[in-house]
């Protein structure tokens, strides 16, 4: 049992006994989907088919577009009938015909294979930000990463998405693991799991001893308490480490996966079938028949939850992910994306509103909860008087918004909200400040290019001057050339030498913590040093010239 | 936004159920001051609680907010049985309008209501009652029989028509034994003091067994989960820590600790009046803090001050430390190490 804990933390009503009584099943195929082209982090996917081709599941329909962006593939076999700007739509035919890619063995294969393979078969974290999977394996690139922890926690209520797939799969799941574990060149692989799926962790200890190598795999079963499946939760309740603020898990040496991704990186790689099914918990008082479903990307989610036996009369709201974290839909016409782990079509006496907000009276209550160790009533008081700054020296942008400290509040005041609100407002703020030193440091550039094209001019003339005054040079030039003091114009030019290695330095700097992303504005403040220094090294150029014919007349 | 709040768990109580659970708590220590006291003590509680409800709505109304809410949420009540508590029983009836009205309407409702008062309403009510009517704040009657003519001719008569004819009030004024102990004189040794006897029969033993009484409602409380432990355990262990000191340099002149613990208003004020979340500090560090110098102060102002109790003094002066303590005791959020690197796991994995 591990012996680290992380601070506060809640106890809410679990609600899992609705959808982890019956085994996994398969939805019916649906007759429709529309595949949105952004559903992961980054760039959205660029549409690579034509409306009226035919696909296969798995056909490629968009490419990936920049670091961060994932590739989409047609979940079912069909045409395509609408491509939009955010969306792809294809009409089933009903016969399932599959395209998939070779098999590949992963012990054999080249990382640089595997690292492709993830890649081309559209995969990202199927937990909640949707991050692409090859990029968190190239992140073994530049960091150690000595251990992968499987995020088996699924501290939400409602959900058992990550609970069935480890029931179901045990064994792929801990290849899966494997994989990865070759892929990054971990050599322990950590399984965090709540000790409230006794079943889950009996399959996964059944399947423990036919796991094979490289890694070595632990299985930690941890108290049941939301939310330890909060990725820097799980890191330091199972390995005690701390994954600094602003910083990522592999910082830690550490890579975080959720059982779902594993397995759909093994089904990647030895079955070569890209990401286009995933299992949805659907659950809530709504549906007649809740349970865990292999689902269609791209399926609506009414059809979906006509087929489990919705009872409209009795629907308040449809979730989509967990109560804590997730968001209600404002419409039911929405498609399952890679990121859909849970749907809860929940009655008005399950999930009510919350209860009008009162005063709040500093009881402390969300602060004894605050995983991060924050101070939420502070930062609620800041954030409704937009005091931006104090907001940020009381890190609120380390709030990982799990809402512990809205569900303990007594006033029931929507803290998440306002930190939410406020993050934005900060974001807004530092785009627009970035924005305008972008123009001033482009119209600083722009002086710089004038200056220097003025310099060379001089010195051009300078030269001609020279020529034409060589033949007699005993008549005095001396008040066509102004005296120019060469030692001022030296510290000038190795002053620009300096400028130009420091903003060199910046970028790489900058370019090297964060390689996806764009830096126009450190690109720009490059150029306009450089640009100062042609013009710096063109004017001692020119007044060396002059210094020269002056001294041999 | 989080769909799962607290309503629907029951788990976590809303801001009148909090409201409601204190003012029960407060019932085992009442109900012994009752006993103790006569029904003196119920009335004056009754007609705090009933005062501060009519000052809420009134003023409530007056700044133009919805009114109802804010008698819902119980907080005027509290603030009504807190004081009417820690009255003399059968204080006159406008002594207990003045302490109200000062408590509801200046300390809490002209900071801007519940949540925005930085002191403790009932312990301002209290402090300005003490200061500006010290005889009548100082009429504690000694124990007696609970008995039809005791209560009728004495007390709640005197309660009623708002003044006391002199004889009554020799007849029912009383020193407390903190107050016999502060006025003993410096010459007097302590054993000599016990010995005189100087406060009639059964004062001790029912001053003791009141202070079990809110006890009993502060563990409560903190069973409940409606108060931490932080306050009320660093208040009492500071006292008791000057207390022992004082006593062990002299014993013959300085009340022991136990004294200190369980006489005058120190369970009371430590589990009901020190740990109101409004004023007090908010950070677990600065809770510590705050419960330690409250204790420390009562023992100041109880040993060399020119108060026999200090609880209202105390929490109203650490009520003004609350806005520093609140910046000083910031926690270090996670992930902000002093040290960057990991360590190692030290569990073998």
């Amino acid at each position: 049992m591990p012996a680290f804990e992380f601070p506060g933390g809640i106890y809410p009503p679990e609600r899992k006994a609705r959808s982890n009584q019956s085994k996994l099943q398969v939805a019916a195929l649906p007759a429709q989907v529309t595949l949105p082209l952004k559903q992961h982090a980054g760039n959205a996917a660029t549409p690579c088919v034509a409306m009226g081709d035919s696909v296969k599941v798995g056909s490629l329909i968009a490419q990936r577009d920049g670091m961060i962006s994932a590739p989409l593939h047609a979940s079912v076999s069909g045409t395509v009938t609408q491509i939009s700007n955010t969306a792809i739509t294809i009409e089933s035919d009903g016969l399932d015909n599959w395209q998939r890619l070779p098999p590949l063995d992963w012990r054999a294969a080249s990382p640089a294979t595997l690292l492709e393979r993830l890649d081309s078969s559209g995969l990202t974290g199927l937990g909640g930000a949707g991050f692409p999977t090859y990029i968190k394996a190239q992140v073994a690139e530049h960091h150690a990463i000595d251990t992968l922890v499987v995020n088996a926690a699924e501290c939400e209520p409602y959900i058992t998405a990550d609970d069935l797939t480890l029931r179901s799969y045990p064994a792929d799941v801990l290849e899966g693991a494997q994989l990865i574990a070759r892929l990054c060149g971990v050599q322990t692989i950590v399984i965090g799991i709540e000790d409230n799926k006794p079943e889950a962790i009996s399959a996964l200890e059944h399947a423990l001893p036919q796991a094979q190598h490289p890694a070595a795999i632990v299985l930690k079963v941890i108290e049941t308490r939301y939310p330890s499946g909060g990725e820097r939760q799980l890191i330091k309740k199972v390995l005690n480490r701390d994954v600094p603020s602003g910083g990522l898990p592999a910082d830690v040496g550490t890579l975080c996966h959720n059982p779902g991704t594993l397995l759909a990186a093994l089904h990647a790689v030895r079955d070569g079938k890209p990401l286009v099914e995933r299992i949805v918990t659907l659950t809530g008082e709504a549906v007649s028949t809740p349970g865990n479903y292999w689902v269609r990307l791209g399926t609506s989610v009414a059809s979906l939850l006509d087929g489990v036996g919705l009872m409209p009369g009795q629907l308040h709201q449809v979730i989509v992910g967990g109560p804590m974290m997730g968001t209600p839909l404002a419409t039911l016409d929405t498609p399952v994306t890679k990121t859909t782990n849970c749907l809860i079509a929940a009655t008005l006496a399950e999930l009510p509103p919350a209860p009008i907000e009162s005063p709040c009276i500093r009881c402390s209550a969300c602060e004894s909860v605050c995983p991060a160790q924050l101070l939420p009533q502070q930062l609620h008081w800041y954030a409704r008087a937009e005091n931006d700054s104090t907001l940020e020296t009381l890190n609120l942008f380390d709030c990982i918004e799990c809402g512990a400290c809205s569900f303990v509040c007594p006033s029931f005041i929507p803290l998440v909200k306002d930190y939410r609100l406020a993050k934005q407002r900060i974001r807004m703020k530092q785009i627009e400040t970035a924005k305008s030193d972008h123009a001033k440091h482009r119209f600083e550039f722009r002086q710089a290019r004038l200056a220097r094209e003025d310099a060379e001019k001089q010195a051009r003339r300078q030269a001609r001057l020279a020529q034409t005054q060589k033949p007699s040079t005993s008549t005095a030039g001396d008040h066509a050339t102004p005296e120019v003091d060469l030692r001022s114009l030296r510290i000038a030019q190795t002053a620009a030498k300096a400028a130009v290695k420091k903003a060199e330095k910046v970028l790489a700097r900058a370019a090297e913590q964060d390689p996806k992303q764009r830096f126009d504005d450190l690109e720009t403040q490059l150029a306009t040093a450089q640009e100062n220094l042609k013009a710096a090294e063109a004017r001692l150029a020119s007044a060396r010239e002059n210094a020269i014919q002056k001294d041999t007349p | 936004m989080s769909m799962m709040h607290a309503a629907q768990v029951g788990a976590a109580p809303s801001t009148a159920h909090l409201m409601r659970w204190v003012i029960v708590a407060t019932l085992p220590g009442i109900a012994a001051m009752t006993f103790y006291f006569g029904l003196g003590v119920i009335s004056n509680v009754l007609l705090a609680g009933l005062f501060a409800l009519g000052a809420e709505a009134l003023i409530v109304a007056l700044r133009q907010r919805p009114v109802r809410p804010a008698l819902r949420d119980s907080s005027a009540l509290l603030t009504g049985v807190l004081l009417g508590a820690s009255l003399p029983p059968a204080s006159p009836w406008w002594l207990i309008a003045v302490g109200v009205m000062a408590a509801v309407v200046v300390a809490k409702q002209l900071y801007g209501g519940l949540g925005h008062n930085p002191f403790n309403p009932a312990m301002v009510g209290y402090a300005l009652l003490l200061v500006s009517l010290p005889t009548y704040m100082t009429l504690w009657s000694p124990p007696q029989a609970l008995t039809a003519e005791s209560l009728f001719n004495q007390t709640l008569w005197a309660q009623i028509i708002g003044s006391l004819p002199p004889a009554t009030l020799d007849a029912l004024s009383g020193a407390t034994p903190l107050d016999a102990f502060k006025h003993k004189g410096e010459a007097v040794l302590a054993s000599e003091f016990w010995a005189s006897q100087p406060l009639p029969e059964g004062t001790l033993s029912a001053w003791r067994n009141v202070a079990f009484a809110w006890l009993i409602g502060g563990l409560v409380l903190i069973a409940k989960r409606i108060i931490s432990w932080h306050i009320p355990i660093a208040m009492l262990g500071s006292m008791m820590l000057l207390a022992t000191l004082f006593y062990a340099s002299d014993p013959s002149h300085f009340a022991s600790p136990l004294f200190h613990l369980l006489t005058g208003a120190t369970l009371f004020g430590a589990f009901f009046i020190a740990t109101d979340p409004v004023s007090a500090a908010t950070s677990q560090r600065g809770k510590l803090i705050y419960g330690a110098g409250i204790g420390a102060l009562v023992m100041i102002i109880r040993t060399f001050g020119g108060y026999p109790d200090a609880v209202a003094f105390a929490v109203l002066l650490m009520n003004l430390c609350v806005p520093l303590l609140d910046i000083y005791t910031v926690p270090r959020p996670s992930g902000h190490a002093n040290t960057a690197t990991h360590s190692a796991p030290k569990e073998p994995l």
